[in-house]
């Protein structure tokens, strides 16, 4: 196909969506949207955490934290922000993982050398361990 | 030649249908441009402007290859946002979304929606609140990696044969006719191979193999980078518009965001590809603009590779069709058992693997039928057990179970069956069990490797709590002494490091200033 053949297409499609677009009323679509990646666990973060997610990027694994609080669940301390809190559409299936001990998490966090805001991880990592069905 | 997507696609198709083969791969398979890419199968709606056929056909073999892969593959639902004064306004982009539609379903992907200002920033609320709203569009990520060795994995387990580390130094020839290649092997041995019918699947290395035959093919070779971050910085993944006009993306995979891509025309070294300062910068400046908090994230390397685009006068780079051409040297230059591939796209590497095997059974002159399309790869063969079953059987976290179940997805139990589930780098996680099989069954011969196969040190701290016990475990598995895998393991963290020191900002040098102070390792 020719790129003026491409471009002629495209037009006839953009007159067709002008047209329609006189006619159609433009409902809302994010709870679609999120119930049709619900089974894919493609949830969005909140503002707030969106605000401290550079701040919870900065774990260097030192292990600081798991001397103030060994275990959150069955997660070793430093795995939480270093581990569980980068593969977000995958915490549904380790949701088990939470079950269990419930340490100081702000006793880590004065620990950690690099200020990461651990009991926000820990309340973000559980948030998105849930699952959400369509 | 070349193990690459499309050379280890062409190994396995041509194993399908019952003939013996053997690869060989200068490096390691899948670690030049199919492993330096977006890390996706998508159609390509940008190549609606000029090649719809490029579109169809990307989208219709994305179709086969989510199927076949079904373990590697993820959806990547796009925000794509209009800011005032786009080249495309929210109608434009719009049409050019109804218009994809209509190839979605042959990737067995979702319609687009059409977002409020309001709406988008409750879907991600690190959007610039300028935007005038977004549609949105799904594609499917993958790991070309695995993708590029389970499909070696499968021809091997058919007959055929796989030597990574093995680079062509040339070619025999006689009477016009390619009768096989001498290759090198990484211990410095001098091997030759011979078969009836010789295929160049080298990717941007394509022109450099033909030459060794006296023919010539050429390419226009484009340079792209992207930046990796260490882990999801959004749930959905990004697009934005360049000060060229170019769109960029930001894409979540696995357990990174990978920014890109630049395309440059490129004439360097293949084999060490430079990057200016400039060019992270480039990428960086177009989303910080719909994406403002985007330089606060945590870099962690630089990915490059060069597309082997065909060669084109006078064309923009980005305008470059992403056609491929197969070339019978036989026909085109009288050089008889020769043939090349040349162009494409990860997105298309089964459908080039599958009409390259067509033209060698045909020189070959073997009657073999086109086997199924969608067979599965290995892991894909059936449901695997869930993440928490598996991790409860084998002592390991859950978390650590369905990052395995990524990986290797059926075949996960015999992974961990085969070692000791022990935690070996913690970031990804990698255990004990998978680096022994990774080793034993996957060609993994240095640290390098581990990286490709098991994501090795690709985390956040860069191999520093893991590279020493890495070297060790592989080590062990290869009979390298004590002063070897100290050797390995230092070498693989200066590689790691020309990756990463390029994208490090002031918190990155700190974070990297702590990481050294706390472990001690010598770099």
């Amino acid at each position: 196909m020719s790129r003026a053949t491409a471009f002629a297409r495209l037009a006839a499609a953009y007159a067709r969506h002008q047209v329609r677009g006189r006619f159609r009323r433009q409902h809302p679509q994010l709870a679609n949207l999120l119930a049709t990646y619900a089974p894919d666990h493609l949830q969005p973060v909140t503002a707030a955490e969106r605000e401290l997610l550079p701040a919870m990027s900065g774990c260097i694994l030192c292990g600081a934290c798991a001397l103030a609080a060994r275990r959150y669940g069955r997660v070793m301390l430093p795995d939480l922000a270093g581990g569980h809190l980068r593969s977000w559409d995958l915490l549904p299936s380790a949701a088990a993982d939470l079950a269990g001990e419930r340490p100081d998490l702000a006793a880590a966090a004065a620990a950690c050398p690099t200020g990461v805001p651990l009991p926000e991880v820990a309340a973000m990592v559980a948030r998105l361990s849930q699952r959400h069905e369509a | 030649m070349g193990g690459g997507v499309t050379g280890a696609g062409l190994l396995r198709e041509l194993s399908r249908r019952g003939l013996t083969a053997l690869l060989l791969e200068k490096g390691d398979y899948g670690g030049g441009t199919s492993g330096g890419s977006s890390w996706m199968i998508h159609g390509g709606p940008r190549y609606l402007e000029y090649d719809w056929d490029t579109t169809r056909l990307s989208c219709e073999d994305a179709g086969h290859i989510v199927r076949l892969a079904r373990h590697l593959v993820h959806r990547v639902v796009f925000l794509i946002p209009v800011l005032p004064g786009d080249r495309n306004n929210l109608e434009r982009m719009e049409t050019a979304m109804e218009v994809y539609d209509r190839f979605q379903p042959l990737k067995h992907a979702h319609s687009h929606v059409r977002l409020t200002p309001a709406e988008a920033l409750r879907a991600e609320p690190g959007l610039s609140p300028a935007i005038s709203g977004a549609v949105t569009m799904e594609e499917w990520g993958v790991d070309p990696h695995r993708l590029t060795w389970l499909n070696v994995a499968d021809a091997i387990a058919r007959g055929s044969r796989a030597h990574n580390h093995a680079r062509v130094e040339s070619l025999i020839v006689d009477g016009g006719r390619v009768l096989g290649a001498r290759y090198r092997s990484d211990d410095g041995a001098l091997h030759e191979a011979r078969a009836r019918v010789v295929v160049n699947a080298a990717g941007p290395w394509v022109p450099e193999l033909c030459a060794l035959a006296g023919v010539d093919v050429r390419l226009r070779p484009a340079k792209g980078i992207h930046i990796v971050y260490d882990r999801r910085i959004s749930n959905f993944a990004v697009a934005a518009e360049a000060v060229d006009g170019r769109q960029l993306l930001l894409i979540p995979h696995g357990p990174f965001s990978i920014l890109g891509t630049t395309d440059d025309d490129y004439y360097g070294d293949l084999d060490r590809i430079e990057v200016a300062p400039d060019e992270p910068d480039y990428l960086l400046q177009a989303f910080e603009r719909v994406f403002p908090s985007i330089r606060q994230h945590r870099p962690v390397r630089l990915t490059t590779g060069v597309r082997p685009t065909l060669f084109r006068w006078r064309t923009y780079e980005d305008d470059l069709s992403r056609r491929y051409e197969i070339f019978d040297h036989e026909r085109r230059d009288g050089v008889a058992g020769f043939v090349t591939i040349a162009g494409g796209k990860l997105s298309m590497y089964r459908l080039m693997a599958e009409q390259a095997a067509d033209v060698v059974c045909a020189k070959l002159g073997v009657q073999a039928e086109v086997p199924e399309r969608e067979l599965p790869l290995p892991g894909s063969e059936v449901d695997p057990v869930p993440a928490e079953e598996l991790a409860a059987r084998h002592g390991v976290t859950a978390y650590a179970a369905a990052r395995l179940l990524r990986r290797h997805g059926c075949r996960s139990e015999a992974v961990l069956s085969g070692g000791p589930a022990r935690l070996v780098c913690r970031c990804e996680p990698v255990t004990e069990a998978e680096l022994v099989h990774a080793v034993r069954h996957e060609q993994v011969q240095s640290l390098p490797d581990a990286f490709r196969r098991v994501g090795l040190g690709s985390g956040p701290c860069a191999g520093a709590t893991c590279l020493e016990r890495a070297a060790t475990v592989v080590g062990r598995e290869l009979g390298w002494s004590a002063a070897r895998a100290q050797e390995e393991a230092v070498a693989f963290r200066r590689g790691l490091w020309q990756g990463r020191a390029a994208v490090l900002d002031s918190a990155g040098w700190a974070q990297e200033e702590l990481t050294v102070g706390a472990r001690g390792y010598r770099a």
